[in-house]
């Protein structure tokens, strides 16, 4: 069954501009320069129930003006959606039952209060009974371990502990589908981990959809099965990570070093040498111009391997690439 | 998730409203030395009125100017001071969650925004009210004397309840003004001002011209200071009922006019920052 059902989504935005200075402002005073700036174009994608989806983009991609619209908060210039079987914009109080949210630099925890109050006010406007909700506080607490945490003043948590907490509160009221907008935005690799140890083992346990926004490729591809680019407001690529890595994770890079001091360095047709030292040496190919194996007996050849590392690109490389292809459309 | 079936819905409204009132009281509790030293404000506001009124009757030569004795001048203007200093900044509140997109979270929970904001602005006047009038009062008890008459306090409570609703009303459409115009901060003083002359706040109406009065009164601001105000020096029944009908009057045409711009806001509502 879909979760998400998206055909042609546009959003565009009326902005006013004024040109520097004095002068700029009095003629922005008289005449408004309004200026349409299109942040999503003609955008459909569906998401089954339970699946874990990746949003990734640029800054100002149009990836949190998308989960905005599908949480009901903004209205669309144009096309449709359904989450969960609703009109998010028309029955934006009924589907706020149903589904979760974070965005990772607006906090919806009451800052001055213990995490615990939030916690508990959640409860009482998503009306469930207290039991259920000290049940679901105590189940949620040992999952995202923050039980030490409760207690104390928002304020006074560090960003990776209340990014904990931010997530908790947003699944108090069990929701089949949870939208997070940059959750893992200024936290540090240890704190990063945590956040995305703990959507999983929701994702895995509760059956929890998830729409992961993120400009870190990390996130996406340490918890979706699926990815989604947006670049200029426009997909520019869909399709499941693993096939985005088989399409796109075709070079290789290898790093050799030498028991003995390298006299002449082997030459290799078809690699690209990125760096080559005393003892050792690293270069860069595409499989498909030169196979892995003709590039190790080369190099064995050389000399004696004593160590050797072969790498694929990074998602960022490979998003990067994706990037720049769509530019050049 | 398995949700409360026993009640209907309006005592589950209550309910969601009720807590989100309780945890605003818990949260302007997070720093209570700063709760009581904004209400000593009082003590200063109180003792400038004091000398003020007491030259101008004194330069009068009168007991009472417009029905009104320096002390109940002095009572009068301790229970509109309260008010005025008991009402949270909710424009700016509202104008800044509009601008900086926290709205978002207000936006995207199962409540209704106007309410949801109701319930903390009362949560944030009721807690205020209580010191403001404490200090208030021990300053006037002292400077002129006991208070008027104790027998209609239930109904001045009453009455300022109203008058905070009217206040919210407005002060949340002058908030809303940031979906077109995102800077409110003109409409805030503008509005301050009114609530200044016109509210009674800095002079008793009854002290105006009859023309300036009668304009007075056709107008909200009053209900929002001097209505209450002017019930606490002199309760009576009948001036409650015509009291709390007016404010119930403007307390509809303000928050219908309120909804209106809410719905019209929303819809076209572009969230800074994405």
């Amino acid at each position: 069954m879909l979760a998400i059902e998206v055909q042609k989504l546009r959003k565009v935005f009326q902005t006013k501009q004024k040109a520097a200075g004095l002068k700029g402002s009095l003629r922005a005073l008289a005449r408004p320069d309004i200026k349409s700036v299109e942040a999503v174009r003609d955008i459909s994608f569906e998401m089954q129930n339970g699946e874990l989806l990746g949003l990734i983009g640029p800054n100002g991609a149009g990836k949190s003006t998308t989960i905005k619209m599908l949480t009901g908060i903004l209205h669309p210039t144009d096309g449709n959606a359904l989450v969960l079987g609703k009109v998010p914009w028309k029955q934006r109080r009924d589907l706020a039952y149903k589904i979760g949210s974070v965005f990772g630099q607006r906090p919806q925890l009451w800052y001055h209060l213990p995490a615990i109050d939030t916690f508990l006010l959640f409860g009482k406007i998503y009306e469930l009974d207290d039991a259920v909700t000290k049940n679901r506080i105590g189940f949620l607490s040992e999952a995202f371990e923050i039980t030490h945490l409760l207690e104390t003043p928002v304020r006074k948590l560090s960003l990776g502990q209340r990014m904990r907490c931010e997530v908790a509160a947003s699944l108090l009221h069990k929701p089949e589908l949870v939208l997070l907008d940059e959750p893992s935005i200024g936290l540090d690799v240890v704190a990063k981990q945590r956040i995305r140890d703990t959507i999983k083992q929701m994702n895995a346990h509760e059956g929890v959809g998830v729409v992961l926004t993120s400009h870190d490729a990390g996130d996406i591809e340490a918890l979706c099965q699926r990815v989604i680019i947006i670049n200029h407001g426009k997909i520019i690529y869909q399709d499941k990570i693993s096939n985005l890595k088989r399409h796109y994770l075709t070079s290789k890079q290898v790093d050799v070093r030498f028991a003995e001091e390298l006299t002449a360095p082997p030459t290799l047709p078809g690699t690209d040498v990125i760096k080559v030292g005393r003892y050792g040496m690293k270069l860069k190919f595409d499989t498909q111009n030169i196979p892995v194996a003709q590039v190790i007996a080369t190099l064995a050849e050389a000399g004696n391997l004593v160590d050797v590392t072969i790498s694929d690109p990074s998602l960022e490389e490979v998003i990067r690439t994706i990037y720049e292809e769509a530019d050049k459309l | 998730m398995k949700r409360t079936a026993v009640f209907p819905s309006l005592i589950r409204d209550i309910r969601k409203y009720w807590a989100i009132f309780r945890t605003q009281l818990v949260n302007s509790l997070a720093y209570p030395l700063d709760l009581l030293s904004r209400s000593f404000s009082m003590v200063l506001f109180m003792w400038i009125f004091a000398q003020l009124w007491r030259t101008t009757y004194s330069a009068s030569g009168q007991e009472s100017i417009a029905g009104l004795s320096l002390n109940d001048t002095l009572w009068y203007l301790m229970m509109a001071e309260t008010i005025i200093l008991s009402k949270p900044r909710i424009s700016t509140q509202v104008a800044e969650a509009v601008k900086d997109g926290s709205i978002a979270y207000n936006l995207n929970k199962p409540y209704n925004f106007i309410l949801y904001h109701f319930s903390v602005s009362f949560g944030d006047s009721l807690l205020r009210l209580v010191p403001n009038a404490l200090i208030g009062s021990l300053v006037v008890w002292r400077l002129a004397g006991p208070p008027p008459a104790t027998r209609g306090w239930p109904l001045v409570f009453v009455a300022v309840l109203a008058a905070l609703a009217i206040d919210f009303c407005i002060n949340a459409m002058i908030g809303m003004l940031a979906f077109i115009t995102e800077e409110i901060r003109a409409f805030e003083w503008i509005y301050a001002k009114f609530i200044l002359i016109l509210g009674g706040v800095l002079i008793p109406l009854d002290f105006f011209p009859e023309w300036l009065k009668t304009a007075a009164l056709s107008l909200p601001f009053a209900y929002t200071t001097y209505g209450p105000a002017r019930l606490f020096i002199d309760p009576d029944w009948d001036r409650f009922v015509t009291l709390i009908s007016r404010q119930g009057a403007w307390l509809l045409v303000c928050g219908g006019i309120l909804a209106l711009i809410y719905r019209k806001g929303t819809s076209q509502l572009a969230i800074n920052g994405g």
